[in-house]
């Protein structure tokens, strides 16, 4: 398993007056090279799920594993060293820096890396070519379209050759066809050897064919129907 | 991955630099601030520190002891015969008279200080050469020749012409021949002055024979000075005795008063300054915060954050050092400090077209340096602290 959580619970501010119990006792696995959607309404805690596998925070209780570590036992700052090498994330909205041009967003998660310019150039410029964004590079991020932007997005989650991506509600602002072109880049990817694993309510992600298990969460817990 | 921190610093430096570039109105306008406050700062070290070097360089050519004849309060003219009096006492050198006065030219406006006096006779006159650009130190004999100051020489023209005139208070004219002029390096206080012999400022004034403005008195010793200066109270009441040091505190009390109150006033422009660099870095925007979100899940450390601030700081403050102490330089070397002349200057009527040697300090310039970068920094890099606080899953959606 390259995920495996066991009796994952998370509660935000504990102890305090405004705690929130966000999850309680997940227990979820996933195999590598498999494509997972975590579904749910809205404040299920499907963000904070993904947020806990993404390496961002361990949990409050219980075990997670993220290629083969155990969170709990890491401090806040090799959270972040295994993350950058281990999660690729692409964000609702995607978050791109507007101001920034398409090549240095992608190149982002290779600066603290230490990665010189050249290569960080060269490791982008095989991405851009398979995204077909090529003649964007020098684009400010802002003045591109929302199908390029998406593929800036999943760029920069690639960039680092992760082995891991994680998309947490990636087509709640896109069109239709938009949104199919995203699963079949999940598909590509997956295809490729990629884990993924996609937060959304949107059925033309839960219901895509390539999707092996959809994942229900109802109040910080897994729903079993 | 082998840790490859020169190219990690590089690209953080890199990142640093191009954010500076992409708010560049934003970093431009605190960059303007910054360097003027250091501009400010370092004009005003050098002038006062150029002032107070010509001020002590002059103060070697004046009388080690100057005697005025007093009457109800105002000076009057002293009789020469004073001198014989003073014979008696031991450890005077000699005893120059000398006439000084001010003459106010009605066409131009200005005020020209005067000076009577045989410089031959004076223990350093041969030295007096040496402040001159160009020329000679008239001697006794020589009739209606006269040593002038940079600002007379651009007031009466005497680049084009060699001779002016001065009116005798019964109104006729008086021509004087320009023998030689002052150097700029002592401008401080030759500027407006015109030296003449002895003979030539008595009959520009019209004072009686045997009478003269005031005795200069040279010591042997000069640890002597107070000893002697007390001997010529005693032997001569109502005789004001001036001591050189003195006539320095003087200056001294006018350049710190005027020191003290620019530095007032710099003080109010650095704090207003930091208040300012503050409330730049410390209202973190929605965009930063959101960036910096977003750089923590691509795995940026709050260090890597942190280090970008450091180094945005670094470049602004290094380029407004640049910029503000050669701006500072070029304005008190080659604009003669323009804008602080009124607080500096405002003893002289005439506004001297002063030219200052500017001597910047090493202690000085880390004295700047501490009061301004390191605020700066502490301004914008300690606020960064807070926003290294903004939490990584913020980024995530909803
Ligand atoms: N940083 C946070 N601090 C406090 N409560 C939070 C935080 N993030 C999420 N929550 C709460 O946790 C619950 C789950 O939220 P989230 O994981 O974002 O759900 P989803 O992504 O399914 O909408 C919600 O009640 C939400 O209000
Ligand atoms: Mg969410």
């Amino acid at each position: 398993m390259l995920i495996e959580l066991s009796g994952v619970s998370k509660i935000y501010n504990q102890g305090r007056a405004n705690e929130v119990r966000a999850l309680t006792g997940i227990d979820l696995g996933v195999e590598q090279g498999s494509m997972v959607c975590l579904k749910g309404p809205s404040g299920s805690g499907k963000s904070t799920l993904l947020a806990i596998i993404g390496c961002i925070f361990p949990p409050t209780s219980g075990k997670a594993a993220i290629a083969g570590r155990q969170l709990a036992r890491l401090p806040d700052r090799f959270l972040t060293l295994h993350r950058r090498e281990t999660i690729g994330f692409i964000f609702q909205r995607f978050n791109i820096l507007p101001e920034l041009t398409v090549l240095e967003n992608i190149t982002l998660p290779l600066l603290p890396l230490g990665v010189p310019p050249k290569e960080r150039k060269q490791r982008a410029q095989e991405l851009l070519e398979r995204f077909a964004i090529t003649h964007r590079a020098q684009f400010p991020a802002g003045q591109i379209s929302g199908g390029e932007l998406q593929r800036v997005a999943i760029a920069r989650a690639l960039i680092n050759n992760q082995p891991i991506i994680l998309a947490d509600e990636p087509t709640a602002h896109l069109d239709t066809a938009l949104s199919r072109e995203f699963m079949e880049i999940m598909q590509q990817l997956k295809a490729g050897g990629k884990t993924i694993v996609i937060a959304s309510h949107d059925p033309l992600v839960f219901e895509h064919p390539a999707i092996e298990r959809t994942v229900t969460i109802k109040d910080g817990r897994i729903h079993v129907s | 991955m082998a840790p490859r921190n020169l190219e990690k610093q590089l690209n953080i430096l890199d990142y640093a630099l191009s954010s500076l570039w992409r708010r560049r109105m934003k970093s431009l306008s605190v960059l303007l601030v910054f360097a003027a406050v250091i501009f400010l700062l370092a004009s005003f070290q050098m002038v006062t520190q150029a002032l107070t070097d010509k001020a002590s360089q002059v103060l070697a050519y004046t009388p080690e002891i100057t005697l005025q004849k007093m009457s109800a309060g105002r000076q009057e003219a002293i009789p020469l015969a004073y001198r014989d009096r003073l014979a008696g006492i031991f450890g005077i050198r000699r005893v120059v008279p000398r006439i000084w006065g001010y003459y106010f030219d009605e066409v131009r406006l200005a005020n020209y200080t005067v000076m009577g006096m045989d410089v031959r006779e004076m223990p350093e006159g041969d030295r007096l050469d040496t402040a001159l650009a160009k020329g000679t130190i008239p001697g006794p004999e020589e009739q209606g020749r006269v040593v002038v100051g940079q600002s007379i020489v651009k007031a009466l023209n005497l680049d084009e012409r060699n001779t002016f005139s001065l009116f005798r208070p019964d109104l006729s004219l008086k021509t004087f021949t320009v023998s030689g002029a002052f150097s700029r390096d002592t401008d401080i206080m030759t500027n407006d002055l015109i030296v003449m012999s002895l003979a030539d400022a008595r009959d520009l004034y019209e004072i009686p024979a045997g009478l003269v403005t005031d005795l200069c008195v040279y010591v042997a010793n000069p640890k002597e000075i107070g000893t002697i200066a007390r001997k010529i109270s005693a032997i001569l009441p109502g005789v004001r005795v001036l001591t050189r040091p003195q006539i320095q505190k003087t200056y001294q009390v006018v350049f710190g008063w005027r020191s003290g109150f620019g530095s007032i006033c710099l003080l109010a422009a650095l704090a207003s300054f930091v208040i300012l660099a503050w409330d730049k870095a410390s209202g973190l925007s929605p965009e930063e915060r959101r960036e910096i979100s977003i750089l923590k899940v691509l795995g940026w450390e709050t260090s890597d954050i942190l280090a970008v601030r450091f180094w945005e700081s670094v470049i602004v403050s290094g380029l407004a050092c640049i910029v503000g102490m050669t701006a500072a330089y070029i304005h008190v070397v080659y604009f003669a400090a323009f804008l602080f002349r009124p607080v500096l200057m405002g003893w002289s009527v005439l506004r001297p077209d002063l030219h200052l040697v500017p001597r910047m300090a090493v202690g000085n310039i880390l004295l700047i340096l501490a009061f301004t970068v390191v605020p700066y920094l502490a301004a914008t890099v300690i606020p960064a602290w807070r926003s290294a606080t903004v939490p990584a899953d913020s980024a995530l959606g909803g």
